[in-house]
């Protein structure tokens, strides 16, 4: 909940506050975080006992664990939104460009 | 930025194994809260820069949630056939799937509910799909559509996947993607429990 507020705070921030010029340098420090996170993440991973010998014997089950619902995820999200929210788009889209060549 | 990624968590592996320990790797590794706020602000920095990102976003209603829908909807049924075909229950496969790539809580609390071996196996497979969804999103923006990043990121689409979500997609991709992250999170402890309650 915190992340959220904290997201909604910059939200403002960006809207009222913040320079466009600094668009950039923004992005650098958003990479720089991410960075430092995955670090952190490898940081425990690497700490973690057994981390790799719980790779080696349960890493055929954890793969398939991970592949078939991370791949059914992907496919019903695209086929979904695909018929349903792209669809609506090109339709939003359609009328807008009507609309303009009839003004 | 992938390649980045891969170096840092490969340095960081490293340092945790050989339990390299100094002063700035514990200042990282104890602050990652902050860091994590520092980088969610900063996130709204850039969709507060975006103009007209919210009118998008009220387009879509209830067909917001469809997204979350089918990520939880598809990543348990995933889970169950897992558990057919590996020889676990159905509720034992779907409370894996149901961490959503929420490794460290789907870890530990599997590993108290149904035994440490599964417990690992639910820590590896959401760490995986983490890792995944991480450096597959710039192949996906391309080849499927933006709202792909968010399916395969599940739960972690609100916080460590958001960066990658940031640069191969757009603003509006991007609040999809946290509003799917904090349903998604706010779903998993209910998922884990559930999946073992009578």
């Amino acid at each position: 909940m915190l992340i959220i507020i904290i997201m909604c705070i910059g939200i403002l921030a960006g809207r009222f506050v913040f320079p466009q010029k600094y668009k950039n340098k923004n992005e650098i420090l958003q990479m720089i975080c991410t960075t430092l996170l995955i670090f952190s993440m490898g940081v425990m991973l690497g700490k973690r006992e057994n981390f790799f010998a719980d790779l080696a014997s349960l890493g055929f089950k954890s793969f398939l664990f991970f592949v078939i619902p991370t791949g059914m995820s992907l496919f019903l999200t695209y086929f979904l939104t695909e018929r349903f929210m792209k669809k609506e788009e090109r339709q939003k889209e359609n009328k807008n460009t009507d609309r303009a060549e009839a003004e | 930025m992938a390649g980045l990624a891969v170096t840092a968590l490969i340095l960081g592996i490293f340092c945790g194994v050989m339990e390299i320990d100094n002063g700035l790797i514990h200042l990282i590794c104890s602050n990652t809260d902050i860091i994590l706020g520092i980088l969610m602000f900063s996130v709204g920095i850039s969709i507060g820069l975006k103009k007209g990102i919210f009118q998008k976003i009220k387009a879509y209603h209830f067909k917001i949630l469809m997204i979350p829908s089918a990520v939880v909807a598809a990543s348990i049924l995933g889970g169950a056939i897992c558990g057919l075909l590996t020889g676990c229950t159905v509720r034992q496969g779907a409370s894996v799937a149901g961490g959503l790539g929420w490794y460290s809580l789907a870890g530990i609390t599997i590993g108290n509910l149904a035994g440490e071996q599964l417990g690992s196996i639910a820590f590896l497979s959401n760490l995986l799909r983490e890792l995944f969804s991480f450096f597959s999103i710039p192949f996906l923006s391309k080849r499927f559509n933006y709202y792909s990043c968010i399916a395969v990121a599940g739960a972690t689409s609100e916080d460590t996947t958001l960066p990658m979500m940031i640069k191969y997609t757009d603003e509006e991709t991007v609040v999809l993607s946290v509003l799917n992250g904090v349903i998604c999170s706010a779903a998993v402890p209910f998922l884990l429990s559930f999946c073992y309650s009578r």
